[in-house]
């Protein structure tokens, strides 16, 4: 398989035209590569870096690669190494976070291969010269959709440019969607990646189509599987739901632009994250009602995906949990709940969902009417399908025994996740047992090939009913200490006392409007919203004795949920790949291998994947010899389907777009990368701009110095204080995030960290610091580019604000600015309307001070012995701690220097704690992690 | 008008310049009363603050030094409520910043008179509270405090903290688990579990 440039011995796999081609272009210019989804952007790169590798002798940076990305690549080089036998290939080299060290890194980047570095890190690296921009050969830009002018991959080309001339710089993304939105995306995005060149590849160019659709297509067998009645009456509930709750939206955000948030829209894949998208840029400013039904919108989309792939048991399971953690604490009004719980859909919602798993059968015994529950079980329409496939694999295996070709004659069934794998995995298995001896032993054995699904029902409906027991006294207890709560307040009716411990008064309320006759079915509480419905518990019992396991069934070995590795001994042998069936979920360009490795005759794809088909065909057309049939199932009318011709769609359109924006793109030439600097705007560099006008002849040896925190190039701020011409020092600080000079500390929050630090004191505890060592410490407050600057809430709120009575008065924003200037008189505020703005004042707050001393910056707060290295932290683990009450600001640096990780300071018993945090302090803690939810 | 200064404890102390400024439309909730003072408003013992339109200090851009100066000194907050009823707000903002760290004063930004009153009364309602608001140290009961603590990675939701912690029984025993067993749980996908299994194992400490 080795082909393309002939001067080279380097060995590449790239059996296709196309991917010929594109190594081609790559090798003789830069440029920017935009690829369908499917059609192998990996290989592309592991090719072209192996052909540099080989070569030896240089520096190349990967840029903006995700971790399996890097497995991936590692491997896929190491391997070609091997095979083209280079004796100087590298392979690759990965810098991250938690493992290397300032010296080691040093030491690498000297010996020079090639490097996959988080972006973070390499723009510390750069600017401190740790890794000098000109000995780099070359960068490969992955994810070039996600470069935007501020982001830190932007920042790092920027900075490379600047400093390299010569390097090469490719750039790829198999994801043209974002290149289609906004003006001129393409030139943009050019200018942003300093190229000039870019080459698109959808899958209905000219030579990708031919390389695909050439004699070897794949065979492909189309399955249109029906939905069953209960899953459509549950779809198009939660489409009703869907739209009812685009309604709320649009009425609460009359300011808002809103033509495309109908249900159409919602069948996209991703239609809560565009309404996310459009209401962020006021986030701060929408109402908490709004903020709810947006997080609704979430919860629905999720419920339609899990019709599909989840049996009914495990359904009505989830809808189970979504319930007990929407239902708001009795009491509380109609205006603070999810309005889709309201309405009827919820109610055919969550009642066809259980009426899947099992109904109640009215059976008259005399003047009792007792409701005896029965086992339902619906199976997924496809189960029964995938049955089938298998039996006519198995027939076609049986007839043609010899194989013709190279492939093995496994099955892949592919799906979307492990959990869909999980279930897939136990109803092959279990699909012959029968539940009913007697009913096995009447049938022959040739009739019993009927395949289903009730032995696996059957054992999760058990396990259901276990858990909902559990689930009931688990809701009561995390929700009860809030019924308490209101009930001690608002209602003091001696009734409901002390006597309903652990009990809450509303299950009491619930029972006796239940026993009305309205049987199995969700009730409604007393404001209108559904309430869980409570069944009783003889009915219960009932139904568990209805589903004891049988003989045949206690027979079957338990599943093995956990790892199977752990007795591997006992089982491992290896399995004849060929009468195998592998089960395996997608997983983006992980799935070539995957097709490599198993070479499958058989392919059935349980759910549509765009990416998956174009895979397939890449594999059917790189190997003459291998014959692959597909089975492609999907619901008939369902939003999967939908979902999958829309991503089609969109791609296809994008890609369009694109080729109409190539051909009449302009690209200026003088911003071009190659170009020489402007020598004044060089000279100007040298400046010092605190000396105002006229003093452009008086250039210092010292240009602005601004010291900013490793943690905040995570803001696109120091790039922009960059692009002003000021020299950036990132160091690890202990107090402030950028210091402007030796008096001016400046701690910055973007209004969402400005909202979570209030709430968890952390801002309290940083402006005391800061007050403690620098003289004038400022608060940035930061807006976003694109949202709004303000802190108004929309109009719909603004009545509510005026009054100071009102209970909220003390929680919103601006009350809480207030109680801090309060505190704290001496703090300064810079309101910033953008990053740029910022840049801005930052430049006119350092005129007429004096530079800052990065070394004296990092000491500062730095307690004796410890030293700046031991500072840095992961933000989310810490974010977590805050939360878990007993944690203040003074002791939770005990804590993270003493204790490991979470998982440590969760197993931690009070003995341990206590001399970290304290007696009480440490009670808490322990209290938190340890109280059981099942004992109330 | 020649009102006697008495140091009245619960009303908001207006100066006479501020007359026909909507924002004392807008002061409802407190009792408020002219006063010869040199600060717009006095909002307690050590609060005042001025008032500034940035339309018009783009008009009189020497007025807010004039009245900075006027001060004194005095004051121990002085707060410079902007209303911000310009578009090209940029340069005026940026001096204003300036101007706060050289004349000791703190710049708070309003959008409309209704939100400057709000500000002054909210100051006025402070002068004596505590900072405990702000300071995290709020009890909340378990059940929140859980979900909190199980929601801070992102793309985990409030349902999944009920359906973890209810599966595991306990913070600790869900903190222990091993990604196969949380992957069983419903609505926990490969990511969250991931992300989950990832934040739970991550030192504190980044290690060098």
């Amino acid at each position: 398989m080795s082909s393309a440039t002939e001067q080279q011995p380097v060995k590449l796999s790239l059996p296709l035209k196309y991917q010929q081609e594109i190594f081609q272009e790559l090798r003789q210019r830069d440029e920017l590569v935009i690829i369908a989804r499917g059609l192998g952007l990996l290989r592309l790169v592991t090719n072209l870096l192996h052909s540099y590798d080989a070569a030896g002798n240089n520096l190349i940076l990967l840029v903006g690669a995700d971790d399996r990305e890097n497995g991936w690549i590692g491997e896929a080089l190491a391997e070609h190494a091997a095979i083209s036998k280079a004796p100087r290939a590298r392979g690759l080299s990965v810098v991250n976070t938690d493992v290397m060290s300032v010296g080691t890194r040093e030491k690498m980047y000297a010996q020079g291969g090639i490097f996959s570095i988080t972006s973070r890190i390499l723009v510390v690296d750069l600017l401190t010269s740790l890794l000098d921009p000109e000995t780099i050969t070359g960068l490969v830009v992955l994810h070039a959709d996600k470069i935007v002018a501020t982001s830190l991959e932007a920042f790092i080309l920027r900075i490379y440019r600047q400093k390299n001339k010569v390097g090469f710089l490719k750039a790829f993304s198999d994801n043209p969607e974002p290149f289609t939105t906004g003006f001129a995306p393409l030139s943009t995005m050019m200018r942003n990646l300093f190229l000039r060149n870019v080459t698109l590849w959808p899958r209905f160019q000219v030579v990708v189509a031919q390389s695909l659709e050439g004699k070897k297509k794949a065979e492909v067998i189309e399955l249109e599987v029906p939905m069953s009645e209960s899953m459509r009456f549950i779809q198009n509930a939660i489409m009703e739901c869907v739209e009812v709750s685009i309604a709320e939206l649009k009425k609460s955000n009359s300011g808002m632009e809103m033509e495309d948030w109908n249900v159409d829209s919602a069948l996209h894949k991703q239609f809560d994250m565009v309404i996310r998208r459009q209401l962020d840029p006021v986030w701060h400013r929408v109402s908490w009602k709004t903020k709810q039904i947006v997080n609704d919108l979430t919860v629905l989309r999720g419920m339609l995906h899990t019709l599909l792939t989840y049996d009914a048991v495990t359904f009505n399971r989830h809808l189970d949990t979504i319930l007990a953690a929407h239902s708001p604490p009795p009491g509380s009004t109609k205006q603070n709940q999810s309005p889709w719980l309201f309405l009827d859909a919820a109610h055919t919602i969550f009642d066809t969902a259980k009426r899947r798993v099992y109904t109640g059968k009215a059976l008259q015994a005399g003047a009792e009417n007792i409701d005896a529950l029965h086992p339902v079980l619906e199976e997924q329409p496809k189960w029964a399908v995938l049955a089938e496939v298998m039996e006519e694999i198995d027939r076609d295996l049986y007839f043609n025994p010899v194989l013709r070709d190279d492939s093995n004659g496994t099955i892949l069934i592919m799906c979307t996740d492990t959990a869909q794998c999980r279930q897939l995995r136990e109803y092959l298995q279990n699909m012959h047992v029968h539940t009913n001896k007697d009913e096995e032993e009447d049938e022959d054995e040739k009739s019993d090939h009927e395949p289903s699904a009730a032995f696996m029902m059957r054992r999760k409906l058990r396990e259901y009913l276990i858990w909902k027991k559990d689930f009931s006294k688990i809701s009561a207890t995390l929700f009860a200490e809030n019924q308490n709560a209101l009930n001690g307040s608002s209602n003091q009716r001696a009734a409901s006392g002390g006597s309903f411990r652990g009990k809450p008064p509303a299950n009491k309320r619930r029972r006796v409007r239940g026993g009305g006759g309205v049987g199995s079915a969700p009730s409604r509480a007393a404001n209108g919203s559904i309430l869980a419905a409570e069944d009783k518990p003889l009915d219960v019992a009932t139904l568990i004795s209805e589903i004891q396991p049988t003989e045949v069934e206690a027979a079957q070995k338990e599943e093995i949920v956990a790892d199977p590795l752990d007795d591997m001994e006992d089982y491992y042998h290896l399995y004849d790949t060929q009468d195998l069936v592998v089960v395996h979920a997608y997983d983006g360009d992980m799935d070539e291998h995957i097709l490599e490795e198993i070479k499958p005759k058989y392919i059935i794809m349980y759910e549509p994947d765009t990416s998956f088909v174009r895979r397939i065909e890449v594999y059917r057309s790189s190997h003459n010899d291998r014959n692959v049939r597909v089975y492609f199932l999907y619901y008939g009318g369902s939003v999967e389907e939908q979902r999958y011709l829309s991503s089609v769609r969109r791609e296809k359109d994008a890609f369009t777009k694109l080729i109409k924006e190539k051909a009449t793109m302009s690209i200026t030439l003088t911003t071009d990368a190659h170009g020489v600097e402007d020598p004044q705007e060089a000279f100007l560099r040298t400046i010092n701009t605190r000396i105002a006008g006229g003093g452009r002849l008086a250039a210092t040896a010292q240009p602005p110095r601004v010291v900013v925190d490793v943690r905040e190039f995570r803001s696109s701020l120091p790039s922009l204080l960059h692009g002003r011409s000021m020299v950036i020092v990132p160091c690890m600080l202990t107090v402030g995030d950028y210091i402007l000079s030796p008096n001016i500390c400046v701690e910055r929050k973007s209004i969402k960290d400005l909202i979570s630090s209030f709430k968890d004191g952390r801002l309290y505890n940083q402006a005391e610091t800061m007050l403690q060592y620098y003289k004038s410490p400022m608060l940035l407050i930061e807006f976003d580019q694109n949202k709004s600057f303000t802190l108004e809430p929309f109009a719909d709120l603004s009545g509510s604000l005026s009054s100071m009575s009102s209970p909220n008065a003390s929680s919103d924003l601006q009350s809480k600015l207030v109680l801090l200037t309060l505190a704290f008189p001496k703090l300064r505020i810079i309101w910033s309307s953008s990053p740029f703005q910022t840049a801005e004042i930052f430049e006119s707050l350092k005129t007429q001070e004096a530079e800052p001393d990065p070394i004296a910056a990092v000491r500062v707060g730095l307690e004796g012995g410890q030293r700046a290295e031991d500072q840095t932290f992961n933000r989310e683990p810490q974010d977590m701690l805050r939360v878990v009450p007993g944690v203040t600001g003074k002791n939770i640096k005990n804590l993270i220097l003493d204790m490991g990780s979470l998982k440590d300071v969760a197993n931690a018993s009070v003995e341990e704690l206590e001399p970290v945090v304290g007696k009480e302090a440490g009670r808490q803690i322990h209290r938190f992690f340890n109280k059981s939810v099942l004992e109330g | 008008q020649a009102i006697a200064t008495r140091s009245s404890g619960s009303s908001i102390l207006v100066s006479p310049r501020q007359k026909g400024n909507p924002i004392l439309t807008n002061l409802r909730s407190f009792a408020w009363e002219y006063s010869d003072i040199p600060a717009d408003y006095v909002l307690g013992l050590t609060t005042c603050a001025l008032f500034l339109s940035l339309k018009y200090h783009r008009l009189h851009p020497e007025y807010i030094y004039n009245r900075i100066k006027s001060l004194q000194g005095k004051y121990n907050l002085r707060v410079l409520l902007t209303m911000v009823d310009i578009g090209n707000h940029e340069d005026s903002l940026r001096e204003l910043s300036k101007t706060s760290l050289v004349n000791n004063v703190t710049v708070i930004l309003c959008w409309s008179a209704a939100e400057a009153a709000r500000y002054l009364e909210l100051y006025k309602s402070f002068e004596h509270a505590n900072a405990s608001a702000i300071r995290g140290t709020e009890s909340k009961g378990y059940a929140e405090k859980m979900v909190e603590f199980v929601t801070v990675p992102r793309s985990i939701n409030k349902t999944d903290a009920v359906s973890l912690v209810s599966a595991f029984s306990s913070i600790r025993a869900a903190v222990n688990a091993r990604p196969e067993e949380i992957a069983v749980v419903g609505g926990w996908g490969e990511k969250k579990v991931r992300r989950w299994c990832g934040v739970v194992d991550e030192p504190f400490r980044v290690r060098k």
